[in-house]
């Protein structure tokens, strides 16, 4: 078995057995890991393999929250149906957005892509400031609950990890696919692979959307989790945590960011616990991220291994 | 930083109801000269706010190609170091101006650290590592304010010279608004003298052309970097100041105030100045009336507009595409 393959059967079996050694508190971090794991990934789709730095994604993860909540709330479906229904809601809203966003942002390349995401993602922010009829406004909506057993942290971290677990594993097959070594080459050189009959644009759009699509799911499942979805999450200060994770963990691989969502999980909630100064401590790593590690976590650890 | 809360003068309601008239009552301030007036000023005045901080962010933008998420935290600076400053002599002209060249020095320095500590290393590191570098900025910058001055919002008082109103055309206008508006023409004055006349202003309007290319020539591109930096946080310093006696000076302050200055950078074109000054100004006189004429919409339509200039023209008005 290749040292890969062990790890990740490793990781697997951990995965699984978590709940039954961690406490609810813990399985409820746990559960938190598991969405921004999948939020970290979808991102580094985007960045590490498509090369398009966006500053908007925590709108997708957002909407995605958003979505969840409402159906939840205000469908006025029974409890077991909005909530069976959450998963395709919450992907498909997020889809929605990303298409129009998308469709405007990938016709611009570079710093004016990344400026326009940004843009789009401030105005569903003051959208949610606003519209305080269906979002709740600047209180958000609380009070989400899964129905009957799967209230409890035990159950809901099995179907978080029953939805998250196969949508990792739709994303790895895809950017191994033709599809991915395409969207890579369009991160080296987009001309040339124009050159060659690609279409640029809709490739770049449908990476766009497919990324938005599992953010926003991700969104949808950590809602319910946490209970509550709040305009601040489609801030601008938002936008860091995705790149945060994608970077920690490192953008050369695939789980990479995974492994940074884990640790930028944990850390928060230990350094949280401690002191109300998170954001000093979360940007002081930053900084010895950005200066001493660059290669993130992954990076490290190749370095050591080599 | 929107105008000033106003009731709408309604229309005489005999008229039926219907889209027309609907609009007539949105509009109705529009024939009282006392509120457009001083919509106005507040208009004017906090687009030439706007314009100092936007002003460093654009030339930093144009010499430097890093955008400094963290220059809203510098203005938060200069307005809370405008606070301690005053405190020592609340109300009287020497503690403001003390205030004034205190947050100015202050940040320049603070900025000109920044750059040779930190931003040196990172210029040729991919994007999201300079983006996150000033996001980390922001969030360390937020919680030191936090722990020197407190969680609470604080008020500095106008100084007592400038707190009066002065008439003019039979209306009553606020004198601290027309200080800021005066003082605002003469930084855009000053500006454009160091740009256009001086050697150190030639080298900065180059720099936003073709980088390279100027360092190929000779110039010392590492101290231009540096002083152009400087002299954005000094900028935002001094528009904290400034704006320090009219806004509630506390630690969420930063994190509103980027979001307008970068709406105005992008209007206005990244790395232009007068482009900064039009866009600020526009913004800053749209928001006042906005505020009047569709309350609930006024911010969701800055970030259409910013979007469609994106969309359509992203090199703003005064930019250069490349």
């Amino acid at each position: 078995m290749t040292r890969s393959a062990a790890l990740l059967a490793a990781g697997a079996i951990a995965l699984l057995a978590a709940p039954l050694a961690l406490s609810d508190f813990w399985i409820f971090i746990a559960i938190e890991v598991l969405a921004f794991a999948l939020y970290a990934v979808s991102f580094n789709v985007l960045l590490g393999y498509g090369g398009m730095l966006s500053f908007g994604h925590a709108a997708f993860f957002g909407v995605g929250g958003y979505a969840a909540a409402i159906l939840v709330k205000k469908a006025g479906l029974a409890a077991g149906l909005a909530f069976a229904l959450l998963p395709a809601v919450a992907m498909l809203v997020a889809a929605a957005f990303a298409l129009v966003i998308g469709f405007f942002s990938v016709r611009r390349a570079g710093i004016y892509f990344a400026m326009l995401t940004f843009a789009f993602q401030m105005l569903l922010y003051t959208v949610a400031m606003k519209a305080t009829g269906i979002t709740g406004g600047d209180d958000g909506m609380t009070g989400l609950k899964p129905p009957g057993v799967l209230a409890k942290p035990f159950a809901y971290y099995y179907f978080a990890l029953a939805l998250i677990a196969p949508a990792l594993y739709v994303l790895h097959r895809l950017v191994s696919s033709p599809f991915g070594y395409i969207l890579r080459a369009l991160r080296a050189n987009a001309r040339r692979v124009q050159y060659i009959g690609v279409d640029v644009r809709a490739h770049q759009l449908a990476t766009f959307v497919i990324t938005g699509a599992f953010a926003g799911l991700a969104g949808g499942i950590f809602a319910l989790s946490s209970g509550n979805v709040f305009p601040g999450w489609l801030n601008w200060t938002a936008s860091a945590t995705p790149i945060v994770m994608a970077v920690l963990g490192g953008v050369h691989t695939f789980l990479g960011p995974a492994l940074g969502a884990a640790v930028y999980v944990v850390l928060e909630v230990l350094i949280s616990g401690k002191t109300e100064y998170w954001p000093l401590a979360m940007g002081v790593i930053i900084l010895i991220l950005v200066l001493l590690m660059p290669e993130g976590l992954t990076g490290l650890a190749r370095r050591k291994s080599a | 930083m929107s105008g000033q809360g106003l009731p709408v003068v309604k229309a005489d309601p005999a008229y039926s109801a219907g889209l027309l008239d609907a609009l007539l009552q949105q509009f109705a301030w529009v024939q009282n000269p006392v509120v457009v007036a001083r919509q106005l000023l507040a208009g004017v005045s906090n687009g030439m706010l706007l314009f100092l901080i936007s002003a460093g962010l654009s030339l930093i933008f144009g010499v430097l190609r890093i955008i400094n998420f963290a220059h809203g935290a510098l203005f938060m600076f200069g307005a809370f170091i405008a606070l301690s400053v005053a405190a020592l002599a609340p109300g009287t002209s020497g503690s403001y101006v003390a205030a004034l060249i205190g947050a100015t020095a202050g940040l320049a320095v603070l900025g000109a650290l920044l750059e040779m500590g930190l931003l040196r290393r990172i210029y040729h590191a991919p994007h999201e590592f300079q983006l996150l570098l000033t996001f980390a900025l922001v969030f360390i910058f937020g919680d030191v304010a936090k722990l020197i001055w407190g969680r609470e919002d604080h008020s500095v008082s106008v100084p007592q010279a400038l707190g009066g109103s002065v008439q003019a055309l039979g209306l009553t206008f606020p004198a601290y608004r027309l200080f800021l508006i005066g003082v605002g023409i003469a930084v855009a004055l000053g500006l454009w003298l160091v740009l256009h006349r001086t050697r150190w202003g030639i080298f900065v309007r180059a720099a936003t052309m073709d980088r390279a290319m100027l360092s190929a020539l000779g110039v010392n591109t590492r101290v231009l970097f540096t002083t152009v930096f400087a002299l954005g946080a000094a900028l935002a310093g001094l528009g904290g100041a400034l704006a320090a006696p009219i806004v509630a000076v506390g630690p969420g302050l930063h994190v509103q105030v980027i979001i307008d200055a970068f709406v105005v950078v992008v209007i206005g074109g990244m790395g232009s100045v007068i482009g900064a000054l039009v866009a600020s100004l526009l913004v800053g006189i749209v928001n006042a009336f906005g505020v009047l004429a569709f309350p609930g919409l006024a911010v969701v339509l800055t970030f259409a507009v910013m979007a469609i200039v994106l969309i359509v023209r992203p090199w703003g008005l005064f930019g250069v595409p490349e």
